[in-house]
């Protein structure tokens, strides 16, 4: 159901003249594709920034909050920009994208990055008074930090995979492989 | 000028060569090591960089920002090369006729040089006794050449 749903909105998207022409344009998907690359130094930078702090590797001399409140909007504009390269991307091969383990796997990393974001940021914010000086945060700050640099290493790792068609729907898979991927026709064909 | 061709002509028949054509695994898993040490120098130098622009991390002494991003920055840079080498060879003779790629090398040459011959001898004086429009020309110039290596990079792929 649910891929069934995430295939009509890819082909309705694919339908547009401007998906087709982002597509197959000489220039502009390779200059969209470049940014998506160089956000990766400005988000994922920062990030990392962030995260090294927490585990007590760099800048141990200086509040760990201040480090983070301090980098958070450079973090925020890489993240958006980044967002919205990665949405014209996704617009210019909708189908394909859709249909492909690593984007879904991309995905499901970025929403399990974003969560333990979330739940850093609120464990950071509830207990920084007591150790926002230490040089080294926290176990349960370094344990935050730890899986957050594993899930962004994890997302970049399926976003660059995406461009293998390794297990791509056209590829003779096994049937779970179609059903993770949502390679609907081929299903319906198998039955 | 150097040939590197005969450079270029091993590297393609070497063992590593073999090992990065072979195993599709293990050249994502380098590609991703290739990315994230891209990221945290990207991050390393922006970080110095903007903070010398006045930009981020006002609060802190520019000195300590300086300080504290140039070790990330050496075994980030030493990670791209490693891994670099690596998934050169699984396309080495492409490479050698690829434009982009050489571009990519100058520019993270010239990246390097200015890195350790220019940014950081001046950077690691007092920055209050540097004129304040030498420390925005070098925080220009540095963010410059290393946003120009990365897209030569990803161009590597386009051309």
């Amino acid at each position: 159901m649910l891929n069934e749903g995430l295939l009509s909105l890819a082909t309705w998207l694919d339908s547009h003249s401007w998906s087709t022409q982002l597509h197959e344009s000489l220039y502009m998907y390779a200059w969209i594709e470049t940014t998506h690359v160089l956000t990766l130094m400005l988000f994922l930078g920062m990030l990392i920034i962030i995260d090294l702090r927490m585990l007590g590797v760099i800048f141990t001399d200086t509040p760990a909050a201040k480090v983070a409140a301090q980098l958070d909007l450079p973090m925020l504009i890489g993240f958006c920009l980044m967002l919205a390269s990665g949405l014209a991307l996704y617009y210019a091969i909708p189908v394909r994208t859709t249909q492909s383990v690593w984007f879904r796997l991309k995905i499901m990393l970025l929403i399990a990055a974003g969560v333990n974001a979330w739940l850093f940021r609120a464990r950071m914010r509830a207990s920084v008074g007591t150790w926002d000086m230490d040089r080294v945060p926290p176990r349960h700050i370094r344990l935050s930090a730890g899986l957050s640099l594993m899930l962004w290493a994890g997302v970049v790792i399926s976003g660059r995979t995406i461009a293998y068609d390794w297990y791509d729907c056209h590829k003779q898979l096994p049937d779970w492989l179609y059903q993770v991927a949502g390679c609907v026709h081929e299903l319906a064909a198998e039955t | 000028m150097i040939d590197l061709l005969p450079l270029f002509n091993w590297l393609d028949t070497s063992l590593l060569a073999t090992a990065a054509k072979a195993y599709g695994g293990v050249f994502a898993f380098v590609q991703m090591l290739h990315l994230l040490a891209m990221a945290t120098l990207g991050g390393m130098v922006l970080v110095g960089d903007l903070r010398l622009l006045g930009l981020v991390m006002t609060d802190t002494p520019s000195e300590t920002v300086i300080a504290n991003t140039q070790r990330g920055f050496g075994i980030a840079l030493l990670v791209i090369i490693l891994s670099g080498v690596f998934m050169s060879a699984a396309v080495a003779m492409k490479l050698y006729y690829n434009e982009m790629f050489w571009a990519k090398m100058i520019g993270l040459s010239i990246g390097v040089l200015f890195y350790y011959a220019v940014r950081r001898p001046l950077l690691d004086a007092d920055h209050s006794s540097i004129n304040p429009i030498t420390l925005r020309t070098t925080a220009l110039a540095s963010m410059t050449l290393w946003i120009s290596v990365a897209a030569c990079g990803r161009w590597i792929g386009f051309s």
